[in-house]
């Protein structure tokens, strides 16, 4: 069976600095895969190809099939969403309608019909209380929530995470990353860059460990934590204070 | 007397400010649409359209009012016969472009980026995201510049006299040559009337200002 999501050989540079260096992976529908490796690896740069943010110099990335291209890349980012690490609300928006606004341009829905659906997606959350706070009038774990549910109203095939707790305080990131258990429970397609050892232990199918700019393996997380194949693998592992010290 | 003068004149002084005040709405629509495009233009555009918008602003802003009308009127009308009023609002206008596009162009870089890449990445077109995310964020950053503009042009519009245009300080000149003198009496009124609106018109900002303030945003300044 085809994946659903594919990407192939992804080259990216900026300026003389090669980032991506042929990175390839892929993710079935359902599957969950959150990608480690030290910081300046191209993690973040790999996410932002996927969905065009910043484009491929070369390689391909396919949904179902299709390719992302220019030409159709506003609708295929409707498919995959993306979380940003400092969650990028819509500042001028209620949490509410930072979940309408994209429902109500792009889809067309009526007021009401988006206005149901926001609040859904907010109760998905936890924050149906929160629905006409601003993003100011947040903390930084809610904000991200409601970035999270601002996703899922697109009703989106893949969400992409970027560093998805790294800009919030130890004591925030729990609820997103509970957030983010329920949703891979509930079968979401998820990539996730982040070093939450302990929500790649529960939810991820598989680790990708990349470094310089190249998969340097893929493995289920119980194998990845316990006996990485690679030195560098190692290395960062006990860098973040989870491998055996060698 | 004088009361009794100022009394007698008053429908031809608030004739006048009637049209000082028509000018500058014309005016600063003319530069509220231009200069928002221009300040697109000059974000968002292609080189050559950045090259242009410099160029515009530079010119407008570098040329004395006076001599701008006295372009747009007469050197205008020498090829195409135009009235004092389209010309002032067009002298005028076009100067009030150059700045306003400035005071846009200064909001609008002030948005930060991800609120752009946000937009984009649920599926938004560069031109979706100004219009729903971008430019609703910089217009409230706007207004309070903007003050200053609405000042500054409504002041501006006593120099369309030297044209021409029948506005205000026009009016008091008239009445002062037909009752022989009053001068300095006469000129205050004016410039109490040119006050008041100034006053207002501000005061009216404020409020818009106030009243499109984003909850929780800026507020531990």
């Amino acid at each position: 069976m085809a994946k659903l999501l594919e990407v192939e050989d992804i080259r990216k540079s900026f300026g003389s600095t090669e980032v991506l260096k042929g990175v390839s992976l892929s993710l079935d529908r359902g599957e969950t895969k959150v990608i480690m490796g030290s910081s300046g690896t191209g993690k973040s740069t790999l996410l932002r190809c996927v969905n065009r943010l910043d484009p491929a110099d070369s390689g391909h990335v396919r949904l179902d099939g299709e390719e992302v291209t220019d030409a159709n890349v506003n609708r295929m980012r409707q498919r995959i969403a993306f979380v940003f690490q400092d969650f990028n609300l819509f500042l001028h928006l209620s949490a509410r309608d930072n979940i309408t606004i994209g429902l109500r341009k792009l889809r067309k829905m009526s007021k009401a019909d988006a206005r149901q659906r926001a609040d859904r997606e907010l109760d998905r959350v936890g924050l149906s209380d929160r629905a006409d706070n601003y993003p100011s009038q947040l903390s930084g774990g809610q904000q991200q929530r409601v970035s999270i549910a601002r996703a899922l109203a697109m009703d989106p095939d893949v969400l992409l995470f970027d560093e998805p707790t790294s800009a919030l305080d130890p004591e925030l990131t729990g609820e997103v990353v509970s957030v983010m258990q329920s949703l891979a429970r509930d079968g979401m397609t998820m990539l996730v860059v982040s070093h939450e050892v302990g929500f790649a232990r529960r939810a991820a199918d598989a680790v990708i460990f990349m470094d310089g700019g190249h998969v340097l393996e893929e493995a289920p997380p119980k194998e990845f934590f316990s006996a990485p194949k690679h030195d560098r693998a190692r290395q960062f592992l006990t860098a973040i204070g989870e491998g055996e010290a060698a | 007397m004088i009361f009794d003068i100022i009394i007698d004149h008053l429908p031809y002084l608030f004739g006048g400010l009637w049209v000082a005040i028509q000018l500058l709405v014309a005016l600063l629509a003319v530069g509220f649409v231009l200069g928002i495009a221009l300040a697109l233009a000059e974000v968002y555009g292609p080189r050559p359209l950045r090259w242009f918008g410099m160029a515009f602003e530079r010119v407008f802003r570098g040329i004395p009012e006076i001599v701008l009308l006295l372009l747009f009127f007469y050197g205008l009308g020498d090829f195409y016969p135009i009235e004092p009023f389209p010309a002032a609002v067009l002298a005028l206008g076009l100067r009030s472009t150059a700045y306003q596009s400035q005071i846009f162009r200064g909001v609008i870089q002030a948005v930060p980026r991800g609120q752009m890449q946000a937009a984009r990445a649920i599926g938004m077109s560069r031109a979706q995201a100004v219009q729903n995310i971008v430019l609703p964020q910089a217009l409230r950053q706007a207004i309070g510049p903007w003050t200053n503009e609405f000042s500054s042009e409504l002041k501006a519009t006593s120099l369309a006299y030297v044209i021409g245009v029948v506005e205000l300080t026009r009016q008091g000149r008239y009445i002062i040559s037909s009752t022989q003198g009053n001068i300095l009496v006469v000129f205050a009124v004016i410039a109490l009337m040119y006050f008041v609106v100034n006053w207002l018109g501000n005061r009216a900002l404020y409020g818009l200002e106030r009243r499109y303030a984003i909850p929780g945003y800026g507020e531990t300044r």
